[in-house]
């Protein structure tokens, strides 16, 4: 049984991390640091449906490899942290034990939480190791916008795809 | 979709052992940050230029470039303005628009990421991504963390494929394709292609899982293994040269 608990984890991560490497390199808007584009709808998505550890791994790793791949490999190690506690602080606000809905106000909170790791994350980080904060400072906007509606889309997609698919709640841990 | 970063050639830096070269571009990296001098740091990032060039041929080199030129332009422009102490430069009437520190300091940034760009992209670029694999291995990356990588490698192509299906399927759905529609109404027409993406990936999971099992995932048995870095025999050697290399370029430019 331990045995085939480990598979369906390490399913479940592949899979995940695979999803957010296309979500994130199947719509791109260039900036000027990098891009924009659609991984945190994939993000939210695994946050609302398969909890802390699976979003931190598939968010941080998906990411960075779609970093490594695009050919932007100097940011994977800080998309990884970024994206990394981004899927995992949405998880835990969202997370109910008893598998009651999500109340109202834990979604706002949770968007909120999103857009500040996301823009807050992006924007140390870089200052600190990459560009210097006035640099830094020109991508928050795009940061907080991407993150934003990646976040409104990422709830949805959890919602609709947990009506089309029930079998989804079996295979979160 | 193309996920390989991998480009032929048969430069000294594929020849290089892939564990050695992933320390070399962590050495490399850490570099960049230590106390160095400004001429220092330049140099190391025209040799780096230099390598790459040779190795990887002058279209990739101009390729990566041009992928960070914007950011090098925001640089310029924006990073004087946060130091504006020291001497002057550029000055209208009473107001400093650009001081020698900030110039200076804008080249250090600019170099550094230049470098850091160019250490990271050359690693992947000369380097075949399952020989990546095998090098973190090395370095104790735990076996389960790279069977997740590999697998998602093997399902990134799958699950593109299944994205440019569905949403070519939901186009010809639509009544008017050539209507003229805003970003809100583009984004809402995006959530059913995302939905069914999402449901058909969810369900490879399951037999994805049955598959890992049947190959004897989790067991005690010690497992072997097809792919090996064997062929690079002067790892030893390769390791010497990386930290000698770093450690020779910090002796000499140390500020």
């Amino acid at each position: 049984m331990k045995s085939n608990t480990n598979a369906l984890k390490i399913a479940v991560t592949a899979v995940l991390t695979a999803v957010v490497v296309v979500f994130t390199m199947i719509i791109r808007i260039p900036t000027a640091k990098g891009y924009l584009n659609l991984c945190d709808v994939a993000i939210c998505f695994i946050a609302f449906t398969f909890g802390p550890a699976s979003a931190f791994i598939a968010a941080g790793l998906g990411t960075a490899l779609a970093d490594l791949i695009s050919g932007y490999a100097q940011w994977a190690p800080i998309s990884f942290v970024v994206h990394g506690l981004e899927g995992l602080f949405i998880a835990l606000i969202v997370r109910s034990k008893s598998g009651e809905d999500v109340s109202f106000l834990k979604k706002i909170l949770a968007g909120l939480v999103c857009m500040a790791t996301v823009s807050f994350g992006y924007w140390a980080l870089s200052a600190l190791f990459i560009a210097g904060p006035a640099v830094a400072l020109a991508e928050v906007p795009g940061n907080l916008v991407q993150s934003g509606v990646g976040f409104v889309l990422g709830l949805g997609v959890s919602m609709a795809v947990k009506r089309a698919y029930p079998p989804v709640r079996s295979l979160s841990w | 979709m193309n996920i390989s970063t991998y480009i032929s050639g048969r430069g000294w830096l594929y020849r290089l052992d892939p564990r050695a070269k992933i320390l070399l571009m962590l050495l490399l990296c850490v570099f960049f940050f230590l106390p160095i001098s400004l001429a220092g740091l330049l140099i190391t990032v025209a040799l780096i230029v230099v390598v790459g060039w040779h190795n990887t041929g002058k279209r990739n080199v101009w390729a990566v470039f041009r992928s960070i030129l914007p950011m090098l332009i925001f640089m310029v422009i924006f990073s004087p303005f946060s130091g504006r102490g020291g001497t002057p430069l550029v000055q209208i009437r009473s107001f400093t628009l650009l001081t020698k520190e900030g110039a200076l300091q804008t080249l250090r940034l600019a170099g550094r990421f230049i470098g850091i760009t160019y250490v990271c992209t050359l690693l992947f670029a000369t380097t075949v991504m399952g020989e990546v694999i095998l090098a973190l291995r090395f370095w104790r990356l735990p076996y389960k963390a790279a069977l997740v990588i590999t697998l998602s490698f093997t399902y990134i192509p799958f699950i593109a494929e299944s994205f440019d299906r569905i949403s070519e399927s939901h186009r010809l759905r639509q009544a008017g394709p050539d209507e003229r529609k805003n970003y809100i109404q583009r984004l809402k027409d995006l959530m059913p292609t995302l939905t069914s993406v999402l449901v058909v990936a969810l369900r490879s999971i399951p037999n994805l899982a049955m598959s890992l099992e049947m190959r004897g995932l989790g067991r005690d048995e010690k497992r072997t293994s097809y792919h090996s870095l064997d062929s690079y025999t002067r790892l030893f050697t390769d390791l010497l040269i990386s930290i000698i290399m770093v450690t020779l370029l910090w002796l000499i430019f140390k500020a």
